[in-house]
């Protein structure tokens, strides 16, 4: 907890011989994060060279390419499948051998066939349109080309066309365009082209068909009616066989990648002719485990070791170690940066001020039981992985939503039965709505809210100095944060020494000592000025940021600001639906009158949709929003690379 | 609108207007400049986003610098309201 997992820095040397099967138990128990080797990068690894794969890796590699084309074709992801039964490798393996390439081969039948069929439907759809025109031309299409004394026009035009030679035409007017076939003797062809171009003709290709268009359009529409059935049953064959081949093409790809990950091992690794190198991290509980189970296989036959961590060149791989309550957030601290090693991982914290201040944004009965019915249909969808936290966050959300809710008294707008618990949020809307709403009590709240937890960042952000920091500029950057927080709570003491603000000290009584001054004033500026010394003795341009102490604590502003805009569409909505449309009518019942007050409803029940949906944007984005920059900049650094260890879970075989 | 018949309870109600109209425009216009000052910031942010994932802490501090401005708009709004 507020501490990324313990690591040990180990260190595995042994002959090449005894390299597969270290491999084969550092893959298996999939907690040796590996650190690459880098030729030359290091001097007391002079004479060492990047290791070569173990035998095979091609070969696997080259089944590995396969499967994943297999499942690309059909769109098998693992992390969207649940097992259907676990596989033994053996059994799989064998089936490789055997099954695959009939596999392959039926597959690539069907998708053939599936974009030859698809070619001919458009073939044939193009052949359609491009005999639509003809269909009101009552005659042959074999008549109308292959003459050798006789030119024939066909095409669309603005307006209708008689030519002064001899000539026979077709004329058919039409909204999407006027069609029209003319056929002159080739010497008149160039006047009827110019009359033709006045009208701005556009010629079309007569089609290389025999008989009446018509006719062919429907003898063609029949042929894409028994493609499509073709199209059909062969989509059905393709989904048939995904059923039966999706378990063990996923099999088949976790084994795999599992081969190839092995086998590509040593590329990581250091290598002489003789020996090889392996260094790593490892969370500090499994090294004894570990080294055990390796000093095993190999018989005592390598040398493993742990190395001092050091702080100042080494990055230690980061992986979060919270109660399984936390899991959702540290996604939310991923998104901004993976804590460092030695820095406060304030996932903890936030897991708690995260959904607090979501609630006092969206605090409402209905919008909260809204969210909760969505999270729990979208857990449906999304079972694991990142989707599987969002989800569980909306959750936690929702849950918040409910219980300020509550405390607000607040059901769609509504008032609940009970008069508020904490300050009420119930505006006046059209003359109606109660007592309104308390907004200086909210903004106070607020504001103690945000000097709260920037006092809780600045204290984070003084450990964290004291922890990561060396020599003078440690003490320099803790003075500093120290500092901060003088101006912050002078400026406030200040304040209340000449204003009375509700919800806060009043230290206006306090005695006066000169020239209107009381104890309070003065003490508020004796700290605003030593806050400002330390602040410059670390960063003397640091003076220019004070103004952000202000503007980060007023920030907070933002909870009760945007909570009370999601009320106020709630009682807009409330009142336009209920109050201007289904109560008059409800007063003079009538069959228009019924009509109305459906249509009453369908804004009610749209308009709340909508206010849930922004009021989970703007509540989510805008607490999120106070982690990030006002609680985070405090003393969060970020930048931590993150573990990950060489191994898999795996889901879909067994040895 | 003739001075005389101006009464008192007039005035002051409409000072209280002007006060209200006045803490409006503070935090309105406040978050125009905000908007503005962001509008560059914020796609610039987003192009380096999607360019490297890891400075998405970086870019959003940058975007929201300019809310100070808006901040004393609030400042300016509130004095005037109570």
């Amino acid at each position: 907890m507020l501490k990324p997992r313990q690591m040990s820095r180990l260190f595995i040397a042994a002959s090449k011989d005894q390299m597969e099967p270290i491999i084969q138990e550092l893959y298996r128990h999939n907690v040796f994060h590996i650190e690459d080797f880098v030729d030359q990068a290091r001097e007391e690894y002079a004479g060492f060279r990047i290791g070569m794969p173990l035998s095979g890796a091609s070969e696997v590699s080259n089944d590995l390419l396969k499967i994943r084309s297999l499942s690309a074709s059909y769109m098998v992801k693992p992390d969207d499948e649940e097992p259907d039964k676990i596989r033994r490798t053996s059994e799989i393996r064998s089936l490789i051998e055997k099954d695959l390439p009939g596999i392959e081969k039926e597959t690539e039948g069907l998708t053939l066939m599936r974009s030859r069929l698809e070619n001919e439907e458009k073939d044939l759809e193009q052949k359609i349109a491009g005999l639509k025109p003809f269909t009101d031309i009552p005659i042959d299409l074999d008549l109308l080309r292959g003459y050798e004394s006789i030119e024939v026009f066909a095409g669309f035009v603005a307006r209708d066309v008689v030519p002064e030679v001899p000539h026979d035409r077709f004329y058919s007017p039409s909204k999407t365009g006027n069609f029209i076939v003319i056929a002159v003797p080739v010497e008149h062809r160039v006047s009827v082209e110019k009359d033709l171009n006045e009208a701005m003709f556009q010629q079309v290709p007569i089609p290389e068909e025999h008989g009446p268009a018509s006719g062919i359009i429907s003898s063609y529409q029949l042929q894409i009616i028994s493609i499509k059935e073709q199209i059909e049953a062969n989509r059905q064959k393709l989904e048939d066989n995904r059923k039966k081949y999706a378990g063990f093409l996923l099999a088949c790809d976790e084994l795999l990648t599992t081969d190839v990950s092995k086998a590509e091992a040593p590329l990581r690794f250091a290598t002489t002719d003789q020996a090889f190198v392996a260094e790593g991290w490892v969370p500090v509980n499994e090294v004894e485990p570990l080294s055990r189970a390796i000093n095993d296989v190999c018989g005592g036959k390598c040398y493993i070791s742990e190395i001092p961590i050091d702080f100042e060149h080494d990055s230690v791989p980061v992986e979060y170690n919270n109660p399984s309550f936390v899991r959702p957030t540290e996604l939310i601290i991923d998104i901004y940066a993976r804590p460092r090693y030695s820095e406060i991982d304030p996932s903890l914290i936030v897991a708690f001020i995260f959904p607090l201040f979501f609630g006092l944004i969206l605090g409402d009965v209905g919008y909260g039981l809204i969210l909760l019915g969505v999270s729990l249909l979208l857990r449906r969808y999304f079972k694991r992985g990142d989707g599987a936290q969002l989800v569980n966050i909306l959750m936690i959300f929702a849950i918040s939503s409910i219980i300020f809710g509550l405390l607000y008294s607040e059901f769609l707008g509504f008032k609940l039965l009970w008069h508020p618990l904490i300050f009420s949020r119930h505006m006046n809307i059209g003359g109606e709505g109660g007592e309104g709403a308390a907004i200086p009590g909210l903004l106070v709240m607020a504001i103690w809210i945000g000097i709260i937890q920037i006092t809780l960042g600045r204290v984070l952000g003084m450990i964290n100095h004291a922890r990561m920091d060396h020599g003078s500029h440690r003490v320099k950057a803790v003075l500093a944060n120290l500092g901060w927080l003088l101006v912050m709570w002078g400026i406030l003491v200040a304040l209340w020494s000449h204003f009375a603000i509700p919800y806060m000290p009043d230290l206006m009584k306090v005695p006066q000592i000169a020239a209107g001054l009381n104890l309070a004033t003065i003490t508020g500026v004796l700290m605003i000025v030593i806050g400002v010394i330390f602040i410059a003795r670390e960063n003397i341009l640091d003076i220019f940021e004070l103004p952000t102490i202000i503007s980060h604590v007023l920030s907070y502003a933002r909870l009760v600001a945007v909570g009370l805009s999601s009320v106020a569409i709630a009682m807009v909505v409330n009142f336009i639906a209920i109050g201007m449309i289904i109560e008059p009518q409800l007063a003079h019942l009538s069959i228009v009158g019924i009509v109305i007050i459906i249509v009453g409803v369908l804004i009610f029940i749209v308009g709340h949709i909508g206010n849930a949906a922004l009021g989970l944007i703007g509540g989510a984005l805008q607490s999120l929003r106070l982690q990030y920059v006002e609680f985070f900049t405090k003393f969060y650094k970020g930048g931590g690379q993150k573990y990950n260890p060489f191994g898999i879970i795996r889901r879909f075989t067994e040895e | 609108m003739a001075d005389g018949t101006m009464t008192l309870e007039m005035i002051q109600a409409s000072q209280v207007g002007l006060k209200a109209v006045g803490a409006g425009l503070a935090v309105g216009m406040a978050g125009i400049g905000t908007g503005v000052a962001e509008m560059g910031i914020g796609s610039a942010a987003v192009g380096a986003v999607a360019e490297d994932k890891d400075i998405f802490g970086l870019a959003l501090l940058f975007t929201v610098i300019p809310e100070t401005i808006v901040i004393f708009g609030l400042v300016v709004a509130l004095l005037l309201l109570f």
